[in-house]
């Protein structure tokens, strides 16, 4: 960690660092709703809601939104040249990610432009992107239905954020972890400087965040991923794991590190546009060719295709689990599938 | 946002040719809007590219033309909508010559030129799989490459004589003597003079030696699956026997995900394998 000097604000105060990074560009951050919190464009720093556990959806449509066009196009006779989107990015900052998050996002940099062909969509909006991450509120207990622990990841780690922060009582204390955080809270006016007690504080709570918090078992990705290899064809496992499954594909749309998108067409009144939308790995017309045959037609196929891609092919392929524990796909299940139940079950098959 | 592999590039439909009776499968001769689309678009036997039509979507198709022969590209489509409905490939069958659609590519791994280099090639295609190995047969008779391949043997299959793609081109490979033609169909007509038989019986009959040989295989999975025995009989290694696979694509650069299968990408990491690389990924495609 380097060793930028700390800041802080009194928590009552946010809204005039929300207003001055909304002068910066566009803040994005939790805001509180209906059945839960998520990650919105603030209009009014008002709305900003820190008093969450974590949001309902992953911030993943903030890089990857579930739907963005890339070309719009008319059709008919007076069709005119095809005109590719342009982003038009502003500098935006997300605001209060927590760390597993925070993890989620350097996954899907390795499937989206660090490995092979680079997504310009994805890289351009995470280089317009300040990513301020913020620790689990240690005081509380952590959902029943996390596990991030067990991927590694600390409740206060401040790894793959630009700023850090962490509550201490009725303030937030924010540290610079790369240059570009370092200069963007030396450029706001509003933060105090932290004292000594500040620092130790942030210090002490990012090393509380690494003892053991939520469920957790000793899992090794080279183990797991030949694990699933052996296992791959133990259809009464794989039946047994996805018995209830609706292929509702919940847990995909949820997910913080699942990609699959579709590319279609789709037009109204002759005003067309070829659009990507996220698609789910659950759904039966997934891999359903136009000859008529599909490999996966049957649900414990494809609850295995999205089980095995986590914890196996990502880590063949990218060398990484590409699950960061955030609980929300268990949380969201309508019929209780727990992945960390079934990847516990695994090690027994 | 330069360079983006999402966006297709403007090409024009030159050339329609009605490849079978059944007039439903029809070769589409592209030609370049654009000069320096034409000169970036580099390939090689075995890669596809997808064809796109705005207001229907894109399609994955293998590459049937040989980039020996410079200035176009062709692509092979069958109208897909027995089972499932294809709206590319039916929008495509329904245009005319003149007509502009977008291409992006190419893309996929092409078959491997360099390790088939000095070795007797197997080239052997049931139906409609034919495409890429015709893209693969007609760079490697081309004069400049020829010598630099060894012996090369085809066995080309299809269930009637009206379904054979290529005629022309299969009649004139069958009168040059730097390549052994075996063209057989499953059954004959009242004009058929030629073989009859299934592919893997013919190839049983050929027996092709193994020796310094690489077989290439594209087919129905039916034919692929009687036709892997009678190569393994003849003592060709799972390393010497290369396939292309199917699997539904989008993106074809590795992204979207959807022809996942193990830690590949069929799209990106395929879709040419060896029989050894499949064995290695899940039986799941």
């Amino acid at each position: 960690m380097s060793d930028s000097a700390l800041k802080k604000i009194a928590i009552d105060k946010i809204n005039d660092l929300a207003a001055a990074l909304m002068q910066k560009g566009t803040l994005i951050a939790p805001v509180r709703e209906e059945k839960g919190s998520n990650f919105r464009e603030i209009k009014n720093p008002q709305d900003i809601y820190l008093d969450y556990d974590n949001t309902l959806l992953s911030p993943k449509n903030i890089f990857f939104p579930q739907m963005e066009d890339f070309v719009n196009y008319q059709l008919g006779k007076d069709a005119t040249p095809a005109k590719p989107v342009e982003l038009n990015l502003k500098p935006a900052f997300l605001f209060g990610v927590r760390p597993c998050d925070v993890r989620s996002f350097a996954i899907m940099d390795t499937h989206f432009y660090a490995v092979g062909i680079i997504d310009p969509y994805w890289k351009a909006r995470r280089d317009a992107t300040t990513i301020i991450g913020y620790a689990f509120d240690l005081s509380k207990p952590a959902d029943p239905a996390d596990f991030y622990n067990t991927l590694g990841i600390g409740a206060a780690d401040p790894e793959g954020s630009d700023i850090f922060m962490v509550k201490k009582d009725k303030e937030l204390l924010l540290k610079g972890i790369t240059p570009q955080g370092e200069a963007l809270l030396n450029g706001l006016t509003m933060l105090a400087a932290g004292n000594a007690a500040d620092e130790k504080y942030f210090t002490e709570y990012v090393k509380k965040g690494k003892e053991p918090r939520t469920r957790m078992m000793c899992l090794d990705d080279k183990t797991i991923a030949k694990k699933y290899e052996q296992i791959f064809e133990n259809t009464e496992y794989w039946t047994r794991m996805a018995d209830g499954c609706l292929s509702c594909g919940i847990c995909t749309f949820v997910c913080p590190t699942c990609y699959c998108f579709d590319i279609c067409d789709e037009d109204i009144f002759r005003q067309g546009a070829r659009r990507r939308i996220w698609d789910a790995c659950m759904f039966t017309d997934f891999t359903l060719e136009a000859s008529g045959h599909n490999p996966r037609t049957k649900v414990y196929q494809r609850l295995r295709q999205k089980v095995c891609h986590k914890y196996s092919f990502s880590v063949r392929k990218y060398d990484v689990i590409s699950c960061v524990g955030c609980g929300r796909c268990t949380r969201s299940c309508p019929v209780n599938i727990d992945i960390y139940s079934i990847v516990s079950e695994a090690m027994k098959a | 946002m330069s360079n983006n592999p999402y966006i297709p590039m403007p090409v024009k439909i030159d050339k329609i040719i009605n490849e079978v009776d059944t007039n439903d499968i029809k070769t589409f001769r592209l030609t370049f809007l654009n000069k320096e689309d034409e000169e970036k678009f580099k390939y090689l036997p075995g890669q596809f590219s997808e064809l796109s039509i705005y207001g229907k979507g894109e399609s994955p198709i293998g590459i049937a033309s040989s980039p020996t022969e410079p200035g176009y590209v062709e692509f092979t489509v069958q109208r897909a909508g027995a089972i499932v409905p294809g709206l590319v490939t039916a929008s495509l069958h329904d245009l005319d010559e003149g007509a502009q659609i977008g291409l992006r590519g190419p893309l996929g791994k092409s078959w491997p030129i360099e390790f088939l280099e000095k070795k007797n090639i197997v080239v052997v295609g049931g139906g409609f799989a034919f495409t890429t190995l015709r893209s693969l047969i007609n760079y490697m008779l081309h004069k400049d490459n020829r010598s630099r391949f060894g012996e090369i043997t085809v066995v080309y299959g299809a269930r009637n004589p009206g379904l054979l793609l290529y005629k022309e081109e299969l009649a004139a490979w069958e009168n040059r003597d730097d390549i052994k033609t075996i063209i057989t169909v499953d059954k004959g007509n009242d004009t058929w003079k030629g073989r009859e038989g299934f592919v893997p019986a013919v190839c049983k009959d050929v027996a092709p030696s193994p020796q310094n040989a690489v077989a290439v295989i594209c087919g129905p999975p039916v034919m692929i699956k009687f036709t892997l025995p009678v190569f393994y009989d003849l003592k060709f290694a799972k390393e010497n026997i290369l396939t292309s696979l199917e699997m539904r694509m989008k993106c074809g650069i590795g992204k979207c995900g959807r022809c996942n299968v193990g830690s590949k990408y069929v799209c990106n990491d395929g879709p040419v394998f060896s029989m050894a690389e499949l064995e290695e990924l899940p039986r799941d495609f």
